[in-house]
């Protein structure tokens, strides 16, 4: 054993500090993660035995590149010549990094083995790719560098396909950066590990990859990912939304919404030069194994004046002329999205450069085109991001700009405005044949959302800019009425549907006026439905699909034979027997007692202790019976045990308090909100009575709070309809009587708000 | 009243039983059981490739005592068990709200 003299651990570079904000800036930059890689090498080698030959340490992954972030993993790779002793080598180095609570990715391999499990292993081959030496045998560093970069080059071309495998199967676990509220800055398409893939392709001599705007948005990048990691103050890679102001502020940036902004350019960015690198690796790998190609290339005919070379879309020659037809780049775009092709780069630059802009209002051509490309389905979002990274969207569409990488600020949706309209359009085509004018449909769910980031409610706000839109790309005027009405009311059908009792006539007749015809109410559904499915998955539900699909069964009737629907008939079982009696049946829970007052509150207490949430509820009086109704869903998955909730039920309905009591020595503890709620009155929108809408934070309880509130300043509930929202919900309360007086339904309103 | 609950290597069980017998401790339950943990369940001299996890034989062993004895307890565990080297786990201690002896119904410290 030959003898080498082990340095002892001294102490670890020192751990990111907070302070004020100058000294937590200093901390973030190119220069500031060089200098935390210095630290880390220099104690490194501090450990690492002296005159030991045969054996050196190397740094791969972000260490190796010199970008440590603030609170980065060391990826170590100890090489060695078959060294006797080995292991206590590198015990004496694994052990103070582990101790020093530092994340260690490590291997202890030699040279063969090494080169070995990179020939096997695409993303270990790239990991060598950055190798960097740090202690020990410089020459069998350089041996092992030098060595990885070689087989890389030989045999990237033939690996790379299995590399797009792996890259295609992350993206689609995390997502797209660029659009993403909450992306993951390493992992997500467009992201810093992306950035490593593009540097092997160039090492690759694939094509040139990093090229300056890669470059700078891979700083950028680090650098964000240096501001996330101080803000929270450990490993983590995703930006939540949470995060978004404290990071914004320590880079300098104005707030969270131009971070995001900053953040998708830069994603972008990498994304399509991933992109452009990946065609480039095909057309290599094909020209490979044809061999030279002979003769012309073989060009088939996709759609007038678009032509496809080598699977990708070009222009046919015919195309360009002098005075290139303006709707030239939609109808490529069309078909491109169509046939699920990629366009040519050059045809994009050449589209961007030449393609006159469209006359106002649109040819029918071009108007036909944009409809095609809406509803082309899975090619569409593909075809768009490349039509907008060369500037072709903006051409079309001048309000694009101002839609590009808008952030959302409610918790509800996953993207942001710009792919949010796109998705839609693309939800929009699985409802197509539902309707009479799919092609509205697809321009109306493109358009639904484009009053965001103007002020005031952006249905209202943007109405007339959807209208607008219309009219210039060429709709006759009713079709622009039609696109406007359905932007102006594209939230009537949710809202009604989840916060308002179907079975009331007011409510039938007043949605029934506000749309008009059975035409425009068949384009309103898909499009909610289209809406709510590009949102997010907490937008939707099997319970409002089928409570939207009952709105618009009663409102079809209306508008078809002038009918109103009859109020429904009280449970026949609870009419006669015993009082108190109760009928459970699956979501439906149904209780009669002698007297009403309180009844509604206490069934509403004894379903919050059981874990059910209240989505709607009813109270009548027949023959001198009080009955209440209730649709609950379980608040954590599993169904109430009936026998127990039907026992409860009975007492409560016999006046036993002690439920109650319970609940509100439960609720004391539970609450705790951030915005304050707000109440709402709406008169003559529902008969005989007027309706009082909270907007709250949820809470166990609070209906039975807010009811108890109610009883107790004497207003005659007649039925409740509850929307949840993430944390909030919407209680619409049908309160019998006219209630004309202010300070009547102030009062009211003050009550409630008190318990709440 | 506390459980105290242990994740050690396999074949640091009879140490570990050693001890508390020592101890005068009643009872235990032992299960087999799969983790890792920083070190991702590698060895000091692992080759492969750095980003793979994998799950590594242990053993769960979990003792009910009350309050006054429950450090010496988890003293006992953590001596007996430790071998220096990664992978020895960990040992944490949670409340228990009530215990109950079946055959007899005893409750609480009774029960121990």
């Amino acid at each position: 054993m030959s003898q080498y003299v082990v340095s002892e651990p001294s102490a670890p570079p020192a751990r990111p500090s907070g302070g004020p904000l100058s000294t937590r800036r200093d901390q973030i930059g190119a220069a500031a993660r060089a200098q935390r890689a210095a630290a880390l090498d220099a104690w490194l080698a501090a450990m690492f035995p002296d005159h030991l030959p045969g054996v050196s340490l190397i740094a791969v992954g972000g260490l190796g590149r010199r970008d440590c972030a603030p609170h980065s993993d060391l990826d170590l790779v100890l090489l060695h010549n078959g060294t006797a002793g080995i292991d206590r080598i590198a015990s004496a180095l694994w052990y103070p990094i582990w101790d020093a609570k530092l994340g260690l990715d490590h291997s202890v391999r030699t040279l063969p083995e090494a080169l070995s499990v990179a020939h096997d292993d695409v993303k270990v081959s790239l990991g060598l790719l950055d190798a960097r030496h740090i202690a020990g045998d410089q020459d069998l560093s350089a041996e092992l560098i030098a060595a990885a970069a070689d087989q890389w080059r030989r045999t990237a071309v033939r690996l790379l396909p299995q590399l797009r495998e792996i890259t295609t199967a992350r993206w689609a676990t995390h997502g797209e950066l660029a659009f993403l509220l909450e992306g993951d800055l390493k992992e997500a398409a467009g992201g810093l590990r992306d950035v490593t893939i593009l540097r092997g392709v160039g090492r690759a001599g694939v094509a040139d990859t990093m090229r300056p705007a890669v470059r700078a948005a891979d700083l950028r990048l680090l650098d964000t990912r240096d501001a996330l990691h101080l803000a929270v103050g450990r490993r983590v890679d995703r930006l939540v939304a949470q995060e978004r102001a404290a990071v914004a502020e320590l880079l300098e940036l104005d707030d969270g919404d131009a971070l995001l902004r900053r953040v998708a350019g830069d994603a972008r960015t990498v994304a399509h030069a991933l992109d452009d690198a990946w065609r480039a690796a095909d057309r290599l790998r094909s020209g490979r194994r044809r061999g030279a190609p002979a003769g012309a290339p073989v060009r088939r005919p996709v759609a007038r004046d678009v032509v496809e070379q080598d699977g990708e879309l070009v222009l046919a020659r015919t195309a360009i002329g002098p005075v290139p037809d303006p709707s030239l780049s939609l109808r490529v775009a069309a078909a491109a999205a169509t046939v699920q092709l990629p366009i040519a780069r050059a045809t994009c630059e050449w589209l961007a450069a030449f393609c006159p802009p469209l006359p106002m209002p649109w040819p029918g051509v071009a108007r036909a085109a944009l409809v095609s490309l809406l509803g082309s389905g899975a090619g569409l979002l593909p075809t768009w991001e490349a039509c907008d990274r060369y500037g072709l969207i903006d051409a079309w569409l001048p309000e694009w700009a101002r839609m590009r990488s808008l952030p959302q600020h409610h918790p509800v949706h996953r993207f942001t405005l710009d792919r949010h309209l796109v998705q839609a359009a693309y939800e929009a085509t699985s409802y197509s044949r539902e309707v009479e004018r799919p092609d509205l449909l697809l321009i109306g769910a493109f358009l639904h959302d484009v009053g965001k980031g103007l002020p005031g409610d952006h249905s209202l706000a943007g109405a007339p800019v959807a209208a607008e839109i219309a009219a210039r790309i060429g709709l006759p005027p009713a079709d622009v009425t039609t696109v406007e009405t359905l932007v102006r009311l594209h939230l009537l059908l949710p809202d009604v549907a989840t916060r308002r009792d179907l079975s009331d006539p007011v409510t039938i007749s007043t949605v029934a006026e506000a749309v008009g015809d059975i035409a425009t109410l068949d384009l309103l559904h898909a499009l909610a439905r289209a809406d709510s499915h590009a949102t997010g998955p907490a937008a939707w539900s099997d319970w409002k699909g089928r409570l939207m699909a009952e709105l618009v069964r009663r409102v079809h009737l209306a508008l078809d034979t002038g009918e109103l629907p009859a109020p429904p008939e009280p449970d026949p079982e609870l009419l006669t027997g015993e009082l108190p009696a109760v009928h459970l049946d699956g979501d439906r829970v149904a209780v009669a007692a002698a007297d009403r007052r309180g009844l509604l509150a206490a069934v509403a207490a004894c379903l919050a202790m059981h874990r059910l949430d209240v989505v709607a509820a009813d109270a009548s009086t027949v023959d001198g019976r009080a009955i209440v109704e209730f649709w609950t869903q379980p608040r954590y998955g599993s169904p109430a045990d009936p026998v127990a909730l039907a026992a409860d039920l009975r007492r409560v309905a016999a006046g036993d308090v002690s439920v109650t009591q319970r609940l509100r020595a439960r609720a004391m503890s539970g609450r705790g909100g951030t915005a304050s709620p707000r109440v709402v009155w709406q008169r003559a929108v529902a008969t005989d009575a007027a309706i009082l809408e909270l907007r709250a934070a949820d809470s166990a309880g609070l209906l039975y709070r807010v009811a108890t509130a109610l009883d107790d300043a004497g207003a005659e509930l007649r039925a409740a309809r509850i929307s949840t929202l993430g944390s909030d919900v919407v209680d619409a309360f049908y309160l019998v009587g006219p209630w004309t007086s202010a300070p009547e339904r102030d009062r009211v309103a003050e009550a409630v708000l008190a318990a709440v | 009243m506390k459980l105290v609950t242990a994740v050690i290597k396999p074949y640091q069980l009879d140490a570990v039983k050693e001890a508390l017998h020592a101890l005068g401790v009643a009872g235990l339950t032992v299960s087999e059981v799969q983790g890792y943990g920083r070190q991702k369940g590698h060895t000091e001299v692992y080759r492969g490739a750095e980003y793979t996890v994998e799950f590594l034989p242990k053993i769960k062993v979990e003792v009910l005592t009350d309050e006054i004895d429950v450090e010496k307890v988890v003293d006992a565990v953590v001596t007996a068990a430790r071998t220096g080297k990664i992978g020895d786990g960990k040992v944490w201690v949670i409340s228990v709200d009530d215990v109950i002896r079946v055959r007899t119904g005893e409750r609480g410290l009774d029960a121990l």
